[in-house]
């Protein structure tokens, strides 16, 4: 069963024209962001990175201007959005009111058939389909402002600042006109009770229509008055004052309706079950009432909680769900090579976000199909050695700080073990992620033709590849023995009945690299092309 | 369909024929100048078709000219921030390069120069493509009240793909969406100049299939022909008649009828019964009988068969007042009125 996106859309085949999109973000003094723009897939998007990238942040930027919702923002507080860096500038620079720090969040639509949301009230000054929510110190409160800038201190008047919906073409906008109906999937609040109720409210809404949703609630207000008629009238007549089931925006259908799976509510069973279902129901709809369905769905960190099955499960599901427009931020390598690679896009470092959208296809399919991989850690590095198996990986890290006089992680040096067979699939995506790569491999009894022909084409500045020359040297291990045989014969001879050292070696490779490790104290010397990967490695 | 304007005259259905017009399916773009005739728009689309058809808008002239036209154009690279229907400066006092010209210092754009502004700055360009864009159809009523720089932007929208049903009455101009010193000044000073600023901007005018009122009738529309010299032929088969009273005892007896409304030439809330303002009683279209007071001026020159010489402002409220009525018209001589006036 395939899991791509891509491909199990290509199978649906007549998939309904996707309603309304989100082609661009674009970020200016929110959070760690001076600013950030962010192209999307209409289908998928996958947000990787570090910890402290922006992940949650991106996505946090489109669920508070997709949701329009004011005391969404105050919640969060304007001082806590605001980029802390903005701030001090403003303070350095003197603190004069035409100065003060303004963030915004765009959100840039596909076309619509509405001129309202249409126009070149945006900062790239573009005539297109948008939202935009802005923080910025209020107009009517300019005389506020500037005695609170007067005073001493750091004192930034945050009170008095305006959180603005708008759309492109300048009209305010709200909760209630929302033109993208999306939901936000947070698995590390997963069980927060807020969160759940706020979940469980958004997902009702977004399967019940207005007119559906005051049926409801006037049929439950009925039911409570029919409920406090017929079995309190008996107290009641017997009291001056009166008991009455109570109705108001606190306690209606939206705040006691809960979400029930088999029988049992949702917050009673265990987090990655939650996590797993919530995201069901909300993938669940769509086919249906168009203006009903969800238009964007937002994952944090699905992985979170879910067993390896459970995720498998998960990431069929998303495959399968046509016609949203999904946005995921993860940690997991698994989450991004399964559903595709060409649709994630790398946070973090200092550089500008990069995405693998230009990965080649048969370069994509082999990492969701690969039995595992490490695409994440090896985006997220900058350096890395490529080794070819478990032998090499044991003994790099060893080797590494006795040729260099460093470690691989002061250097920043990342080592991943990978199936000879892969070598040229990480190759692909060094080229795209510009990590300088240093291929070690075996030359197998033929150097020029599995170390040189072999990637001939594939290296652009960023990788090399280093083997032994000498045919006769074919493997790690015989380079290993031929540059310390008095070593190998000390530690392992003893004991040898029929195998040569040499042949006792092959034969055992992890067990062998593990006694070199553990015994050799540092006297191993490096094979020549070892230490020529490892000094190029960290320049 | 084209670009036409249709010359219409009073109670021959043009509202009807725009909201006809928007039952086709196309997206239609509807404004006119008054919120009353915005109001009076939505309330005869509700009731033909249940709602406001898919793809169709309807706003005020100024609504779309800001909303529509201004603001998503400009973009955030102004300090505007609404419209302003207070005056502008006189003209001489800033240039229409400086910024005072067309904002107040609120940052009010003055509502009189707002289609100056699109104009000069270039933005009337990105008008025509925003509606090209959106709508298939534009339907303007009340044709007649564009004057000032509003007129020359309307004329410059017959540059646009979609199709265009402009209508109005000529002689219902009793209003002007704004005036700017000297633009336009003359524009309504004849109608052979005013319909040739429309053909001059691409624009079909039509001035014969509504030439004829459904709701008034043969003995009013022969009144306004003869007595007023503005042609209007007629389609209603009712009996009914245009009557002078002379008698205080029938004045009386109409000042006390609350069906029927007195229409007074200026402050008709004076007076203490069921009334309106000549002007003001334009688009109301209810009324079975109607009383037109005329004020002693008017009533001279009735009296002289002379009404067609008074002059145009007054003569074109006397029109909308007069073609009001579906049925009788009682002429009463003000002067009949006084004992109930107070203040």
């Amino acid at each position: 069963m395939t899991t791509a996106l891509a491909s199990g859309v290509d199978e649906g085949g007549a998939l309904a024209q996707p309603r309304a999109r989100i082609q661009k973000i674009v970020l200016s003094n929110f959070k760690k962001f001076e600013t950030l723009t962010l192209d999307f897939d209409p289908l998928l998007n996958i947000f990787a990175g570090g910890n402290e990238a922006g992940k949650s942040t991106a996505m946090l930027a489109i669920d508070l201007a997709l949701s329009a919702s004011r005391s969404k923002v105050e919640a969060l507080g304007v001082e806590a959005l605001m980029r802390k860096g903005a701030v001090e500038a403003f303070v350095a620079g003197g603190k004069k009111p035409d100065a003060l720090p303004v963030f915004f969040v765009e959100v840039y639509l596909s076309d619509f058939p509405d001129h309202d949301l249409c126009g070149r009230c945006n900062s790239l000054h573009v005539d297109t389909f948008g939202l935009r929510l802005s923080c910025e110190p209020s107009d009517d409160y300019a005389e506020e402002i500037k005695q609170l800038l007067a005073e001493d201190g750091d004192n930034v008047p945050f009170e008095f600042y305006a959180i603005k919906f708008h759309t492109f073409a300048g009209a305010p906008y709200n909760g209630h006109s929302r033109p993208m109906r999306h939901l936000l999937i947070d698995g590390a609040q997963i069980d927060a009770d807020h969160a759940q109720r706020e979940y469980t409210r958004a997902l009702y809404r977004s399967h019940a229509s207005p007119s559906h949703r005051g049926g409801h609630e006037n049929r439950y207000r009925q039911a409570k008055n029919a409920f406090a008629a017929e079995h309190l009238a008996e107290l009641n007549a017997q009291l001056d004052v009166k008991f009455q089931a109570r109705s108001s925006s606190k306690s209606n259908l939206e705040s006691d309706l809960q979400i029930v799976e088999a029988g049992v509510p949702l917050e009673s069973r265990g987090r990655g079950r939650q996590a797993l279902v919530k995201t069901e129901f909300a993938l669940a709809r769509g086919r249906g009432a168009k203006s009903e369905a969800i238009d964007a769905l937002l994952l944090e960190e699905p992985e979170n909680h879910l067993s390896h099955i459970s995720m498998r499960k998960l990431l069929d599901a998303l495959a399968a769900a046509g016609g949203k427009q999904l946005f995921i931020s993860t940690h997991s390598s698994l989450v991004c090579a399964r559903l595709d690679l060409r649709k994630v896009i790398m946070l973090g470092g200092s550089g500008k976000p990069t995405t693998l959208r230009s990965l080649d296809k048969p370069t994509a399919d082999f990492f969701c199909k690969a039995p595992d991989n490490y695409v994440l850690e090896f985006a997220m590095s900058s350096k890395v050695i490529l080794v070819e198996g478990d032998a090499e990986f044991i003994l790099i890290s060893a080797l590494y700080e006795s040729c260099s006089q460093s470690t691989l992680a002061r250097d920043g040096v990342h080592v991943i073990a990978v199936g000879g067979t892969s070598f040229k699939r990480y190759l692909a995506l060094a080229e795209v992620l510009k990590v300088r790569t240093a291929v070690v491999r075996d030359n197998d009894g033929d150097y020029q033709r599995h170390c040189v022909d072999n990637y001939d084409g594939l290296l652009g500045n960023q990788a090399r590849v280093f083997a032994d020359s000498d045919n006769r040297r074919s493997t790690f291990e015989i380079c290993v023995y031929e540059d310390n045989k008095e070593l190998c014969e000390e530690l392992f001879a003893p004991g040898r009945r029929t195998l040569s050292v040499k042949d006792w070696m092959l034969d055992n490779k992890a067990e062998a690299a593990l006694a070199l490790l553990e015994r050799s104290e540092g006297r191993l010397s490096v094979p020549d092309y070892l230490r020529e990967a490892i000094e190029w490695a960290r320049q | 369909m084209g670009k036409t304007v249709i010359f219409a005259v009073a109670g021959s259905g043009k509202t009807t024929r725009i909201v006809e017009e928007l039952g086709k399916g196309q997206r239609c773009l509807v404004f006119t100048y008054t919120e009353e005739n915005v109001l009076n728009l939505r309330r005869k689309i509700v009731q033909r078709y249940g709602g406001l058809p898919a793809g169709v808008r309807v706003m005020t002239y100024f609504g779309f000219l800001h909303s529509f036209c201004f603001r998503p154009a400009a973009g955030l690279r102004t300090r505007a921030r609404g419209i302003s229907f207070a005056d502008a400066p006189p003209a001489g006092r800033y240039n229409a390069s400086q910024e005072s010209y067309f904002m107040d210092r609120g940052g009010r754009l003055y509502h009189e120069r707002l289609a100056k502004l699109l104009i000069d700055r270039g933005l009337a360009e990105d008008a025509r493509a925003r509606i090209d864009r959106f709508f298939d159809l534009v339907c303007v009523d009340e044709v007649q009240d564009f004057a000032g720089h509003d007129f020359n932007f309307l004329m410059g929208l017959s540059g646009i793909r979609a199709d265009m049903l402009l209508v109005g009455d000529f002689h219902q101009h009793t209003y002007d969406t704004s005036r700017d010193g000297s633009v336009n000044k003359n524009l309504h000073a004849g109608f052979s100049g005013y319909a040739k600023r429309f053909r001059d901007a691409g624009i079909e005018v039509d001035t014969s299939s509504m030439a004829h009122s459904r709701r008034c009738s043969a003995a009013v529309c022969s009144f306004i022909s003869d007595r007023l010299g503005i042609p209007i032929g007629t389609l209603s088969e009712r009996a009914a008649s245009v009557r002078d009273v002379t008698s205080q005892d029938d004045a009386d007896a109409l000042w006390r009828r609350p069906d029927v409304v007195k229409l007074f030439y200026q402050s008709h809330s004076k007076f203490g019964c069921a009334s309106q303002n000549w002007g003001a009683s334009k688009g109301e279209d209810h009324y079975d009988e109607v009383c037109v007071v005329l004020n002693p001026k008017t009533l001279a020159l009735h009296a002289k068969g002379q009404l067609s010489t008074l002059p145009s402002g007054t003569l074109n409220k006397l029109y909308v007042a007069l073609s009001r009525s579906r049925g009788d018209v009682h002429l009463v001589p003000q002067k009949l009125l006084e004992r109930y006036k107070s203040g």
